[in-house]
């Protein structure tokens, strides 16, 4: 517990020195002003009769019910905080095992009476406490902004937070592995930025599988749909997970347990591959 | 003397990139360290001092041979929490206090934050850094980060120390300042010193006992005065010294050099010394000095470091 605490405290000292803290929470609440200053909703008997978006009326011919738009406004807001949260958390985090392995300042963690799996885990669990405390702020604060402006409250918004910090769990692990392999920041960050695009790029598998020329090729692609996270399906379940039962069809059988449970799986095996490079590792 | 560190037969083998090449770092070497004791490691760049330190903490590991560190092999974690490391080169991270310094490695030694407090004051004001308390350390100059660094390493009374060139940087008066803390450790609180630094006359202060290194090899081992001591070279001082005793030690055989006002012997062995005393006082000449003339440690180094390779491995005395 102490080590935890240790590196709990150092990263966020860290974070608060090198103003990453203050430029993730400055951004995020940059994103909260603007989200807040441009909605004005004029809510008649429970129905929406006005809308103001950016300071310009939104035609709003038929009266709609306010819990029916407030569902989809945080639907589609779900959406854009899926990609805003894990991109900042991966920016935040992804220096933490590169840093560590600085020549000169490894030799200080690892004089202590500390095994280097618990070592890495700890500071893994340091970086998800960040990542984590962005999102809550995020979502949060959007929540209550909405709770304020419409009065309805619809706690499945809060719980989207759950599923966007479960894709951060999984890219951060493979952020450490790349940061434990090759001990450079910026590597960790491309790599991590690319495995997500390269997860949203293979949600087309089946269209691509088509259209290659070769047996072999196509089953090289299957593979990599099933290794790489799902990235696309898990931000389509984020929006099915918030409208509930009104999600649209496709976006509904997006809603299952398979790209948790294959994601989960990689990302776990990630950070049981980056411990135990770390414990192999030479310094 | 409990031995706390102990290292036999260890040796390591770095890897070239594509495994082709072979570099032996260490090539089987063997020492202790007792409880209480200064010992200092010595050898050129590249003589395998560092790996021998990284392989004591499990920093790297030994391709061959065995290291213990209180009784527990090094590769076991608990190992770790008898022993205090100030590495050479060693990057204190800029952005925290010496105070969230010491609070955050104390944690990781597991230790009360109560006790983190109480031992780092002690330990800042020893070492004449405790204005600074709470100051970034991206602020201190580099003596201070080095004092900063033993503050952390003895933060957690370990029973060892592991210092690689702990008063790099440090001015005279500091590196005389630290050379005492370190003695007190040792005699006071019974703590193994091991002093891995290029500055020999600190070693030479500091150290009951040394080994050299060259070539992943021990070359010399044992006690700073038996590797100074020249072997059958002595100091005669007496009055008087004229030339007619001079010539009568000649004759017997012994290598004479007058300086200043004295005189420097080789002779062949002890008896041979005791005859030229005779050979003295029968000539009514009174004999005020007469003690082995030592080398320095700085000396017996080159000599160990140029010595041709293969050269018989042991004291030069």
């Amino acid at each position: 517990m102490k080590v935890l605490v240790a590196n709990i405290e150092d990263v966020i000292r860290e974070a608060a020195a090198r103003w990453t803290l203050i430029a993730y929470f400055f951004l995020s609440s940059i994103f909260i002003l603007i989200f807040a200053s441009a909605i004005n909703l004029d809510i008649v008997d429970g129905a929406l009769a006005g809308a103001k978006l950016f300071g310009k009326e939104v035609d709003v011919r038929d009266a709609i019910s306010i819990e029916k738009l407030v569902l989809g406004f945080e639907s589609g807001f779900s959406a854009i905080l899926y990609f805003l949260c894990t991109f900042l958390a991966i920016f935040a985090t992804a220096h933490l095992v590169p840093r560590m392995q600085e020549k000169g300042t490894i030799d200080l963690y690892l004089s202590r009476p500390v095994g280097r799996v618990k070592l890495i885990l700890s500071r893994y669990l340091a970086g998800m406490l960040l990542a984590g405390s962005n999102v809550f702020y995020l979502i949060g604060s959007i929540w209550l902004i909405v709770m304020w402006k419409t009065h309805v409250v619809h706690p499945r918004f809060l719980l989207a937070g759950a599923v966007i910090l479960f894709i951060i769990a999984m890219l951060m692990a493979f952020a450490f592995l790349i940061g434990v392999i090759t001990s450079s920041t910026a590597v960790s960050i491309m790599t991590t930025y690319g495995l997500f695009f390269f997860g949203v790029m293979l949600v087309g598998h089946e269209r691509i599988e088509a259209a290659v020329s070769k047996e072999w090729q196509a089953a090289m692609i299957k593979t990599l749909y099933w290794i790489v996270p799902k990235t696309a399906e898990l931000g389509g379940a984020v929006v099915a997970f918030v409208s509930a039962g009104q999600a649209p069809e496709k976006l509904a059988q997006q809603l299952t347990w398979s790209p948790f449970l294959t994601t989960a799986a990689f990302g776990v095996v990630c950070l049981i591959l980056a411990s135990w490079l770390f414990t192999r590792k030479e310094f | 003397m409990t031995p706390v560190i102990e290292v036999s037969g260890l040796k390591k083998t770095y890897r070239g990139a594509l495994r082709t090449s072979r570099i032996t770092a260490l090539d089987g070497i063997d020492f202790t360290v007792g409880a209480g004791e200064m010992f200092g490691l010595l050898g050129p760049n590249g003589a395998g001092k560092t790996t021998t330190v990284k392989i004591l903490l499990d920093l790297t590991r030994a391709t061959g041979g065995q290291a213990r560190l209180a009784g527990l092999p090094t590769g076991n974690p608990e190992s770790r929490r008898s022993v205090g490391y100030l590495p050479e080169g060693h990057k204190i991270p800029g952005y925290l206090t010496a105070r969230q310094t010491l609070s955050i490695f104390g944690r990781m030694s597991g230790m009360e934050s109560k006790d983190i407090q109480r031992r780092g004051i002690e330990l800042l004001e020893k070492l004449r850094i405790d204005k600074w308390i709470d100051v970034r350390v991206k602020k201190y100059s580099k003596g201070m980060t080095q004092r900063l660094g033993l503050a952390i390493a003895m933060l957690h009374s370990p029973s060892v120390l592991l210092l690689d060139e702990p008063t790099d940087g440090v001015d005279p008066v500091g590196r005389r300042e630290i050379r005492d803390i370190l003695q007190d450790e040792a005699r006071k609180n019974g703590t193994a010193v091991l002093l891995n630094s290029h500055l020999l006359s600190e070693i030479e202060l500091t150290c009951d006992r040394v080994a050299v290194l060259r070539s992943g090899k021990v070359v010399a081992f044992g006690r700073v005065e038996e590797l100074t001591r020249r072997a059958e070279t002595y100091k005669f001082a007496a009055a008087p010294i004229d030339d007619a005793l001079v010539s009568a030690f000649r004759e017997t055989g012994a290598v004479v050099e007058r300086v200043n006002g004295h005189m420097v012997l080789s002779v062949d062995s002890v008896q041979h010394l005791n005859a030229l005393v005779d050979t003295a006082r029968a000539r009514g000449v009174m004999l005020t000095e007469l003690s082995p003339v030592r080398s320095t440690l700085e000396d017996v180094f080159v000599d160990l470091v140029r010595a041709p390779e293969g050269a018989p491995e042991a004291p030069p005395s």
